[in-house]
């Protein structure tokens, strides 16, 4: 029986979307399955990385029972030794070896490229993009610069750094006013989940969504919006072969953008007062577009997931030009929350194949690559 | 091991014991067969749980105060022991203390028999009375609805199609046994037209018990299937026991539903009028059309012609409506009013109900207990077009001596639908439907749930668009 490591939590602002992406998406159809050994691992937001089946229990968490779990429980460690070990720390030390990792970490140190370089380095075979289409996806800047180079449409952008919202603030907001035109977002750069950004409709407002941006991220992109916009978001699968599901268009208004609160806390609907279905409670699946625009919108997707080199599962945010059926590149969400699993049923992948497909497309992907060669023999040394 | 041992001391132990006698419906056989599979008492209740009853609550008070006045009695000889007064008081009182599990569950069984011959066969004679009292000088028709399947279906078929002309009163849900229908009687007003009464068949002799005491005018018989093996000795018995009925009325009123193969060997050595899809009385059935919303058909015979539509799914339905539009023609009712009646007709709770879940179609026919049931579903589940069919079962229950060879030929009867997916619900009948499969060389996925809750609750996770899930039976605790 295979041993899956589902990794989950972590040091991101996106730590509890990560909690119900890997309970509820991955580990309860992974055990379902009855065909894998699972073994949750939950990294603490002070970065401890914990390892028991108590773990895959999310009612651990909604109680809030997690702090006094944690304080009783021992973290574990990572052993590389031809491949990964964890190392549990109870009264006898006991490794267990992992056949397989299914990362299910939103934002910093999980998606964007880092965890994916640590199990490189391990040898094992994990779920999801690799390390650079995972820190190229998770960089606003990066992909909108790479879009540009491939030919893909994407709405004018500026990108500024810390140190230019510092030093020369005044110069930061001139360069806005003379190359974009109102009304702009400004976002931090490396962020989901949609948190730090605004919507910013004048001069008077710009400065603070600049401070908001930068009190998350060094780097910041300005962006403008474009007009008579249709938000749509396509959820993708595969490594060569491409299965996509079915083009999402959240449901809001122009005037209105998904924040955290609405697209997590208020079951993405603006005004509600609670929500419990997460970013999946206000959308049209299939979008209601005309047939030319889902598919070019459709086209669009699957080419950006192409040439970023996505694999595994991925989502392309786009956005539409109603009068102009104009399609741009948005962003790419490299781990969608809680796999985007709704969107995939209505395509007609249940959660429980979602798991299996992914878990074959990554011992596919680790196959491919455990073929390259990367060492061979030298004379270097010999002149030394 | 060790777990099991414990479970005997649990709190939940005279819960358990009580739950364990309703579930067996109070069938001592059952019960103690039951008794002496079970090793962990905390996993006896999985699926359902105690139904709060007068009957229960006295069983579980019973249990709870006899275990408690065991151990008291123990601890009493424990201290008479360590006081001297009772030489060894105190290995007794322990081994009194330690007995309490090995003795209720059995001394429990005692107390109900008393309780049976003293309260319950007197009170049932009474019932028996009260029903007896209200159908004797009733001026209304009273129709015997009976059957080994089907029964509860039929009889919400013929009241809803029937009520858009005349009075009908019907017994309610699945209630078929005497305390039900004495319940039932109090609420009759003494004008209704027509009173649908079903009986139910447990064991020899029922529906002589019933007929006498409620004088039925028309009698439909749905059909004949294994049920209740554990009591009826063979087929031909409980063939039999559905015949007496000719004894109570008129050969032209008994009408028997003869599409299944069971039927027609076993209840053809009365006089009766048969029905099945193609014809009901004098009217023929024509252009069938199956979906998961609903059935549509034609009905003709010289002259008239009707088009009928019903929101009840499964080609088996069609004879059921088909006999309630002819036998509602004979009462009177209006071309108008049947097709009125037949399109109010709609699914009953778990029977051959379909819902939408996570955007698939599940078909909930978990009441469903008999291979005729089995045979209908399966028979849907080929005809309707998806992309991925599931079947889900745990087999049958009370199949008795055949049940290894019906849950076998249940095998061949999945495999030759060719599901993608087949779930059995682990239990004692499961290899005999898998070596069924694989004489059929089934090849599609088989998965064997040892957790049916888990199965059940986590169904969402399993399906997506275009998928079609058919359930078919709820296998109790009792039997796994």
């Amino acid at each position: 029986m295979e041993t899956i490591l589902v990794i989950f939590g972590g040091q991101s602002a996106e730590h509890d979307v990560s909690i119900i992406t890997a309970i509820n998406s991955i580990i309860t159809p992974l055990i379902l399955t009855k065909k894998y050994k699972v073994l949750p691992l939950y990294i603490s937001k002070t970065g401890q990385w914990y390892c028991d089946k108590a773990l895959s229990n999310i009612e651990l968490f909604t109680s809030g029972k997690i702090d006094n779990f944690l304080i009783k429980s021992k973290p574990v460690s990572l052993k590389f030794n031809n491949g990964l070990e964890i190392e549990l720390n109870r009264l006898h030390t006991k490794r267990l070896k992992v056949d397989l990792v299914f990362p299910a970490m939103h934002g910093t140190f999980g998606e964007d490229g880092d965890l994916m370089g640590l199990l490189e380095m391990s040898g094992v075979a994990y779920v999801g993009c690799g390390v650079s289409a995972s820190a190229i996806a998770m960089n606003k800047v990066l992909a909108k610069q790479l879009a540009l180079g491939c030919n893909i449409p994407v709405s004018k952008f500026l990108a500024f750094k810390t140190s230019d919202f510092k030093l020369k603030l005044t110069k930061v907001i001139k360069n806005i006013n003379s190359r974009l035109k109102f009304p702009i977002f400004v976002k931090p750069a490396h962020l989901g989940s949609s948190i730090g950004i605004s919507r910013v409709k004048n001069n008077d407002e710009l400065k603070n969504a600049l401070e908001l941006a930068f009190y998350y991220d060094d780097l910041v992109i300005v962006e403008e919006e474009v007009a008579n916009l249709i938000e749509v978001t396509l959820p993708i699968i595969g490594n060569d072969k491409l299965t996509p599901a079915l083009l999402e268009r959240p449901m809001l208004h122009q005037a209105d953008f998904f924040d955290f609160e609405t697209k997590y806390l208020k079951g993405g609907k603006k005004g509600a007062k609670t929500g419990s279905k997460g970013s999946q409670g206000y959308s049209e699946v299939p979008a209601k577009l005309e047939k030319s625009l889902y598919d070019a919108a459709q086209s669009l997707g699957l080419k950006v997931y192409q040439e970023f080199g996505l694999s595994g599962i991925a989502r392309i945010d786009m956005l539409v030009d109603s009068k102009t059926n104009k399609v741009y590149f948005n962003e790419i969400n490299p781990m969608p929350g809680s796999l985007y699993s709704h969107n995939f049923q209505k395509a007609g992948i249940s959660n429980v194949l979602l798991v299996e497909k992914l878990l074959q497309l990554a011992r596919e992907r680790f196959k491919a690559r455990s073929s390259v060669v990367t060492t061979f023999k030298t004379n270097y040394l010999k002149q030394f | 091991m060790i777990k099991a041992l414990l479970s005997l001391y649990s709190f939940k132990f005279p819960t358990v014991i009580t739950y364990m006698l309703q579930a067996s419906e109070y069938n001592m056989g059952a019960y103690f067969k039951w008794l002496g599979r079970t090793k962990n008492f905390n996993q006896v209740i999985k699926r359902k749980s105690l139904v709060k009853t007068q009957v229960s609550d006295l069983v579980l008070l019973g249990l709870r105060l006899g275990i408690i006045g065991q151990i008291i009695l123990g601890i009493v000889i424990i201290i008479l022991g360590l006081k001297n007064i009772f030489i060894g008081g105190q290995y007794y009182g322990l081994a009194i203390i330690i007995a309490y599990p090995l003795v209720w569950p059995y001394l429990i069984v005692l107390l109900l028999t008393i309780a049976k011959v003293f309260f319950i066969n007197p009170r049932d004679i009474k019932l028996a009375t009260v029903v007896d009292d209200a159908f004797r000088n009733y001026s209304g028709e009273v129709v015997a609805v009976m059957g080994s399947y089907g029964k509860t279906s039929m009889k919400e078929i013929l009241l809803t199609v029937l009520k858009e002309g005349k009075t009908v009163r019907a017994t309610p849900d699945n209630k078929n046994v005497v305390s039900s229908q004495a319940k039932f009687v109090k609420t009759l007003t003494g004008k209704e037209d027509i009173v649908l009464v079903e009986y139910g068949e447990g064991k020899p002799g029922d529906i002589t018990k019933f007929a006498k005491i409620t004088y039925p005018k028309f009698a439909v018989i749905t059909g004949l299937a294994p049920v209740h093996q554990d009591y009826y000795k063979d087929l031909n018995q409980q063939a039999e026991d559905l015949l007496s009925i000719s004894k109570f009325v008129s050969s032209d009123n008994i009408f028997i539903n003869n599409d299944s193969e069971l039927t027609k060997k076993y209840m053809n050595n009365i006089e009766a009028r048969s029905f099945n899809q193609k014809k009901v009385l004098d009217w023929k059935i024509s252009d069938v059309k199956i979906s998961i919303h609903g059935i549509k058909f034609i009905m003709s015979k010289p002259g008239r012609k009707l088009s009928l539509e019903a929101k009840i799914i499964g080609r088996h339905q069609v004879t059921f409506v088909a006999f309630a539009v002819a036998f509602a023609d004979l009462l009177g009712l209006s071309d108008e009013q049947i097709v009125k009646g037949v399109a109010n007709i709609h699914a009953y709770e778990h029977r051959m109900q379909p819902y939408q879940l996570a955007e698939a179609f599940i078909i909930d026919d978990t009441y469903n207990g008999n291979i005729e049931g089995i045979q209908a579903g399966l028979a849907l589940l080929k005809e309707l077009d998806f992309k991925r069919k599931i079947y889900v079962t745990p087999g049958l229950v009370d199949q008795g001596r055949d049940s290894a060879k019906i849950h076998f030929r249940i095998g061949e009867m999945i495999a030759d639908t060719n599901p993608d997916i087949v779930v059995l619900m682990k239990n004692s009948v499961t290899k005999y439907i898998v070596n069924g499969l694989e004489s059929k060389k089934f090849n599609k996925e088989l998965r064997i749930e040892g957790n049916p809750l888990e199965f059940y609750l986590n169904l969402k996770l399993f399906v997506a668009k275009g998928d079609l899930v058919l359930m078919q039976n709820d296998w109790p605790d009792n039997y796994s």
